[in-house]
Protein backbone atom coordinates (compact mmCIF):
# COMPACT_ATOMS: atom_id res chain seq x y z
CA UNK A 1 0.00 0.00 0.00
CA UNK A 2 1.23 3.46 -0.80
CA UNK A 3 -0.46 6.78 -0.18
CA UNK A 4 -0.24 9.34 -2.96
CA UNK A 5 2.48 11.86 -2.27
CA UNK A 6 1.92 15.47 -3.30
CA UNK A 7 5.37 16.45 -1.97
CA UNK A 8 3.99 18.82 0.67
CA UNK A 9 6.77 20.33 2.77
CA UNK A 10 6.53 20.73 6.53
CA UNK A 11 7.06 24.24 7.83
CA UNK A 12 10.52 25.02 9.18
CA UNK A 13 10.10 28.79 9.13
CA UNK A 14 11.84 28.97 12.53
CA UNK A 15 15.15 28.36 10.71
CA UNK A 16 16.98 31.15 8.85
CA UNK A 17 16.28 30.99 5.09
CA UNK A 18 19.93 30.44 4.19
CA UNK A 19 20.07 27.46 6.57
CA UNK A 20 16.88 25.70 5.62
CA UNK A 21 17.24 25.86 1.84
CA UNK A 22 19.36 22.71 1.59
CA UNK A 23 17.28 20.60 3.95
CA UNK A 24 15.53 17.64 2.37
CA UNK A 25 11.97 16.85 3.28
CA UNK A 26 13.24 14.13 5.61
CA UNK A 27 15.32 16.75 7.41
CA UNK A 28 12.42 19.22 7.42
CA UNK A 29 10.09 16.61 8.91
CA UNK A 30 12.67 15.83 11.57
CA UNK A 31 13.16 19.49 12.46
CA UNK A 32 9.45 20.18 12.37
CA UNK A 33 8.57 17.51 14.94
CA UNK A 34 11.68 17.77 17.12
CA UNK A 35 12.24 21.53 17.37
CA UNK A 36 9.29 22.32 19.68
CA UNK A 37 10.31 19.49 22.04
CA UNK A 38 13.83 20.86 22.31
CA UNK A 39 12.77 24.43 23.02
CA UNK A 40 12.67 24.01 26.79
CA UNK A 41 15.90 21.99 26.88
CA UNK A 42 19.05 23.89 25.98
CA UNK A 43 21.16 20.73 25.99
CA UNK A 44 19.65 17.53 24.72
CA UNK A 45 21.24 14.30 23.44
CA UNK A 46 19.56 13.03 20.29
CA UNK A 47 18.99 9.58 18.83
CA UNK A 48 17.86 9.71 15.22
CA UNK A 49 16.62 6.53 13.56
CA UNK A 50 15.72 5.98 9.95
CA UNK A 51 15.82 2.70 8.09
CA UNK A 52 16.09 4.23 4.63
CA UNK A 53 17.52 7.69 5.27
CA UNK A 54 18.05 10.09 2.39
CA UNK A 55 17.35 7.64 -0.45
CA UNK A 56 16.28 10.43 -2.87
CA UNK A 57 19.71 12.05 -2.43
CA UNK A 58 21.69 8.86 -2.85
CA UNK A 59 19.66 8.02 -5.94
CA UNK A 60 20.40 11.49 -7.39
CA UNK A 61 24.12 10.95 -6.77
CA UNK A 62 24.07 7.46 -8.29
CA UNK A 63 22.15 8.78 -11.31
CA UNK A 64 24.79 11.49 -11.87
CA UNK A 65 27.49 8.85 -11.59
CA UNK A 66 25.72 6.60 -14.09
CA UNK A 67 25.52 9.50 -16.56
CA UNK A 68 29.19 10.27 -16.04
CA UNK A 69 28.36 13.72 -14.64
CA UNK A 70 30.22 15.42 -11.80
CA UNK A 71 28.63 14.97 -8.39
CA UNK A 72 26.89 17.76 -6.53
CA UNK A 73 28.88 18.62 -3.39
CA UNK A 74 25.66 19.58 -1.62
CA UNK A 75 23.98 16.26 -2.38
CA UNK A 76 27.12 14.41 -1.40
CA UNK A 77 27.65 16.22 1.90
CA UNK A 78 24.03 15.76 2.96
CA UNK A 79 23.57 12.17 1.82
CA UNK A 80 25.31 10.51 4.76
CA UNK A 81 23.09 9.09 7.46
CA UNK A 82 24.24 11.47 10.18
CA UNK A 83 23.93 14.64 8.05
CA UNK A 84 20.60 15.58 9.59
CA UNK A 85 21.81 15.33 13.17
CA UNK A 86 24.93 17.25 12.17
CA UNK A 87 22.72 20.06 10.85
CA UNK A 88 20.61 19.82 14.01
CA UNK A 89 23.68 20.14 16.21
CA UNK A 90 24.92 23.20 14.29
CA UNK A 91 21.57 24.97 14.09
CA UNK A 92 20.75 24.40 17.75
CA UNK A 93 24.27 25.08 18.91
CA UNK A 94 24.08 21.84 20.90
CA UNK A 95 27.14 19.59 21.08
CA UNK A 96 25.47 16.86 23.12
CA UNK A 97 25.98 13.24 22.15
CA UNK A 98 23.95 12.46 19.03
CA UNK A 99 23.72 9.31 17.00
CA UNK A 100 22.05 8.20 13.79
CA UNK A 101 20.83 4.61 13.48
CA UNK A 102 19.73 2.68 10.45
CA UNK A 103 17.91 -0.28 11.89
CA UNK A 104 15.36 -2.51 10.23
CA UNK A 105 11.74 -2.96 11.19
CA UNK A 106 12.37 -2.44 14.88
CA UNK A 107 14.36 0.78 14.54
CA UNK A 108 12.10 2.45 17.07
CA UNK A 109 12.95 -0.09 19.77
CA UNK A 110 16.65 -0.09 18.87
CA UNK A 111 16.65 3.70 19.17
CA UNK A 112 14.80 3.42 22.47
CA UNK A 113 17.52 1.10 23.74
CA UNK A 114 20.16 3.65 22.73
CA UNK A 115 18.21 6.45 24.39
CA UNK A 116 17.71 4.33 27.50
CA UNK A 117 21.46 3.90 27.81
CA UNK A 118 21.97 7.65 27.58
CA UNK A 119 19.39 8.15 30.33
CA UNK A 120 21.12 5.41 32.31
CA UNK A 121 24.37 7.33 32.00
CA UNK A 122 22.71 10.30 33.64
CA UNK A 123 21.25 12.40 30.83
CA UNK A 124 18.21 14.22 32.27
CA UNK A 125 16.36 13.89 28.97
CA UNK A 126 16.93 12.41 25.52
CA UNK A 127 15.30 13.33 22.26
CA UNK A 128 14.39 10.42 19.97
CA UNK A 129 13.31 11.00 16.38
CA UNK A 130 12.30 8.31 13.93
CA UNK A 131 11.58 9.41 10.39
CA UNK A 132 11.15 7.94 6.94
CA UNK A 133 10.83 9.52 3.51
CA UNK A 134 8.83 8.08 0.62
CA UNK A 135 11.38 6.10 -1.38
CA UNK A 136 11.99 7.13 -5.00
CA UNK A 137 9.78 5.23 -7.46
CA UNK A 138 12.65 3.05 -8.63
CA UNK A 139 13.01 1.58 -5.12
CA UNK A 140 9.29 1.25 -4.46
CA UNK A 141 9.08 -2.47 -5.31
CA UNK A 142 11.73 -3.23 -2.67
CA UNK A 143 10.56 -0.91 0.12
CA UNK A 144 7.27 -1.92 1.64
CA UNK A 145 7.44 -0.31 5.05
CA UNK A 146 6.99 3.36 4.08
CA UNK A 147 3.43 3.80 2.77
CA UNK A 148 3.74 7.54 3.42
CA UNK A 149 6.46 9.81 4.81
CA UNK A 150 6.35 10.27 8.57
CA UNK A 151 8.35 11.55 11.51
CA UNK A 152 7.82 11.01 15.23
CA UNK A 153 9.73 12.82 17.96
CA UNK A 154 9.69 11.71 21.58
CA UNK A 155 11.13 13.58 24.53
CA UNK A 156 12.22 10.85 26.94
CA UNK A 157 12.84 11.31 30.63
CA UNK A 158 13.73 8.75 33.30
CA UNK A 159 10.70 7.16 34.90
CA UNK A 160 8.78 3.93 35.27
CA UNK A 161 5.54 4.71 33.51
CA UNK A 162 6.51 2.63 30.50
CA UNK A 163 8.55 -0.53 30.26
CA UNK A 164 10.03 -2.09 27.15
CA UNK A 165 11.00 -5.73 27.14
CA UNK A 166 12.74 -7.86 24.53
CA UNK A 167 12.15 -11.59 24.21
CA UNK A 168 12.42 -14.16 21.48
CA UNK A 169 9.28 -14.73 19.51
CA UNK A 170 7.59 -14.50 16.17
CA UNK A 171 4.30 -12.92 15.28
CA UNK A 172 2.47 -10.75 12.76
CA UNK A 173 4.13 -7.58 11.50
CA UNK A 174 2.44 -4.23 11.74
CA UNK A 175 0.12 -3.07 8.93
CA UNK A 176 1.52 0.43 9.02
CA UNK A 177 4.64 2.15 10.38
CA UNK A 178 5.15 0.85 13.89
CA UNK A 179 6.13 4.22 15.44
CA UNK A 180 2.57 5.33 14.73
CA UNK A 181 1.27 2.40 16.77
CA UNK A 182 3.28 3.65 19.71
CA UNK A 183 1.94 7.15 19.15
CA UNK A 184 -1.58 5.78 19.22
CA UNK A 185 -0.84 3.84 22.40
CA UNK A 186 0.64 6.93 24.05
CA UNK A 187 -2.30 9.11 23.12
CA UNK A 188 -4.92 6.58 24.16
CA UNK A 189 -5.41 4.59 27.29
CA UNK A 190 -3.62 1.59 25.82
CA UNK A 191 -1.59 -0.36 28.39
CA UNK A 192 0.13 -2.81 26.16
CA UNK A 193 1.76 -2.92 22.74
CA UNK A 194 3.56 -5.74 21.01
CA UNK A 195 5.88 -5.56 18.06
CA UNK A 196 7.53 -8.45 16.26
CA UNK A 197 10.48 -8.22 13.96
CA UNK A 198 12.28 -11.32 12.73
CA UNK A 199 12.86 -13.39 15.87
CA UNK A 200 12.44 -10.46 18.22
CA UNK A 201 9.36 -9.78 20.29
CA UNK A 202 9.22 -6.34 21.84
CA UNK A 203 6.66 -5.69 24.54
CA UNK A 204 5.70 -2.20 25.62
CA UNK A 205 3.70 -2.01 28.81
CA UNK A 206 2.37 0.91 30.76
CA UNK A 207 2.32 0.85 34.55
CA UNK A 208 -1.02 1.93 35.88
CA UNK A 209 -0.56 4.95 38.12
CA UNK B 1 23.26 44.88 -16.17
CA UNK B 2 24.74 42.62 -18.82
CA UNK B 3 22.92 39.51 -19.99
CA UNK B 4 25.79 37.42 -18.72
CA UNK B 5 25.55 38.92 -15.23
CA UNK B 6 21.82 38.28 -15.22
CA UNK B 7 22.38 34.69 -16.29
CA UNK B 8 24.96 34.17 -13.54
CA UNK B 9 22.61 35.61 -10.93
CA UNK B 10 19.90 33.17 -11.94
CA UNK B 11 22.42 30.36 -12.01
CA UNK B 12 23.41 31.19 -8.42
CA UNK B 13 19.78 31.25 -7.32
CA UNK B 14 18.94 27.94 -9.02
CA UNK B 15 22.11 26.03 -8.20
CA UNK B 16 22.16 27.07 -4.54
CA UNK B 17 18.44 26.87 -3.84
CA UNK B 18 18.06 30.56 -2.96
CA UNK B 19 14.36 30.36 -3.66
CA UNK B 20 13.50 33.50 -1.68
CA UNK B 21 15.68 35.70 -3.91
CA UNK B 22 15.37 37.10 -7.42
CA UNK B 23 18.16 38.31 -9.70
CA UNK B 24 17.27 41.89 -8.75
CA UNK B 25 18.21 41.16 -5.12
CA UNK B 26 21.81 40.36 -6.02
CA UNK B 27 23.81 43.47 -6.93
CA UNK B 28 26.71 42.82 -9.29
CA UNK B 29 29.19 44.04 -6.67
CA UNK B 30 27.61 42.27 -3.66
CA UNK B 31 30.08 39.93 -1.92
CA UNK B 32 28.91 36.37 -2.46
CA UNK B 33 30.71 34.80 0.49
CA UNK B 34 30.85 35.76 4.13
CA UNK B 35 29.41 39.25 4.59
CA UNK B 36 27.02 40.06 1.76
CA UNK B 37 25.03 37.17 0.34
CA UNK B 38 26.41 34.87 3.07
CA UNK B 39 27.30 31.83 1.00
CA UNK B 40 29.61 29.16 2.42
CA UNK B 41 32.26 26.75 1.19
CA UNK B 42 29.80 24.08 0.03
CA UNK B 43 28.08 26.81 -2.02
CA UNK B 44 31.44 27.68 -3.57
CA UNK B 45 31.91 24.08 -4.72
CA UNK B 46 28.32 23.84 -5.95
CA UNK B 47 28.61 27.13 -7.83
CA UNK B 48 31.89 26.02 -9.39
CA UNK B 49 30.15 22.88 -10.61
CA UNK B 50 27.20 24.85 -12.00
CA UNK B 51 29.56 27.21 -13.91
CA UNK B 52 31.43 24.22 -15.22
CA UNK B 53 28.23 22.61 -16.49
CA UNK B 54 26.76 25.79 -17.97
CA UNK B 55 29.81 27.37 -19.54
CA UNK B 56 32.21 24.47 -19.87
CA UNK B 57 34.81 26.16 -17.69
CA UNK B 58 37.17 24.05 -15.65
CA UNK B 59 37.73 25.72 -12.31
CA UNK B 60 40.79 24.99 -10.24
CA UNK B 61 39.73 25.19 -6.60
CA UNK B 62 43.38 25.48 -5.54
CA UNK B 63 44.36 28.33 -7.87
CA UNK B 64 44.87 31.58 -6.01
CA UNK B 65 42.90 33.58 -8.58
CA UNK B 66 39.76 31.52 -7.99
CA UNK B 67 38.94 33.41 -4.82
CA UNK B 68 39.13 36.70 -6.73
CA UNK B 69 36.92 35.41 -9.53
CA UNK B 70 34.28 34.28 -7.05
CA UNK B 71 34.15 37.60 -5.19
CA UNK B 72 30.92 38.81 -6.77
CA UNK B 73 28.73 38.51 -9.85
CA UNK B 74 30.70 41.15 -11.79
CA UNK B 75 34.00 39.33 -11.27
CA UNK B 76 32.42 35.99 -12.16
CA UNK B 77 30.98 37.47 -15.38
CA UNK B 78 34.40 38.85 -16.29
CA UNK B 79 35.96 35.45 -15.58
CA UNK B 80 33.38 33.63 -17.73
CA UNK B 81 33.75 36.16 -20.59
CA UNK B 82 37.52 35.79 -20.57
CA UNK B 83 37.14 32.02 -20.87
CA UNK B 84 34.58 32.28 -23.63
CA UNK B 85 36.90 34.57 -25.60
CA UNK B 86 39.90 32.31 -25.08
Amino acid sequence: MRVQDAQQQPDVGFLPALQRRRLSRLARMTFHVAWPLAEAQPVLPLVFASRHGETPRTLAILSDLARGEPLSPTQFSLSVHNAIIGKWSILRGDTSEMSALAAEGDGLEQAMLEAGMLLGEGAPAVLLVIAEETPPAIYAPSIEDVPFPYAVALLLKPGDEWRLQLRTGQGPTSDWPHPLNLLRALCGEQLFLEHYWKSRRWTWSRNKP
Amino acid sequence: MSDLQHEIKNLIIDALGLEDLTAEDIAADLSLFGEGLGLDSVDALELGLALQKRFGIKIDAEAKDTRTHFANVASLAAFVSAHKAA
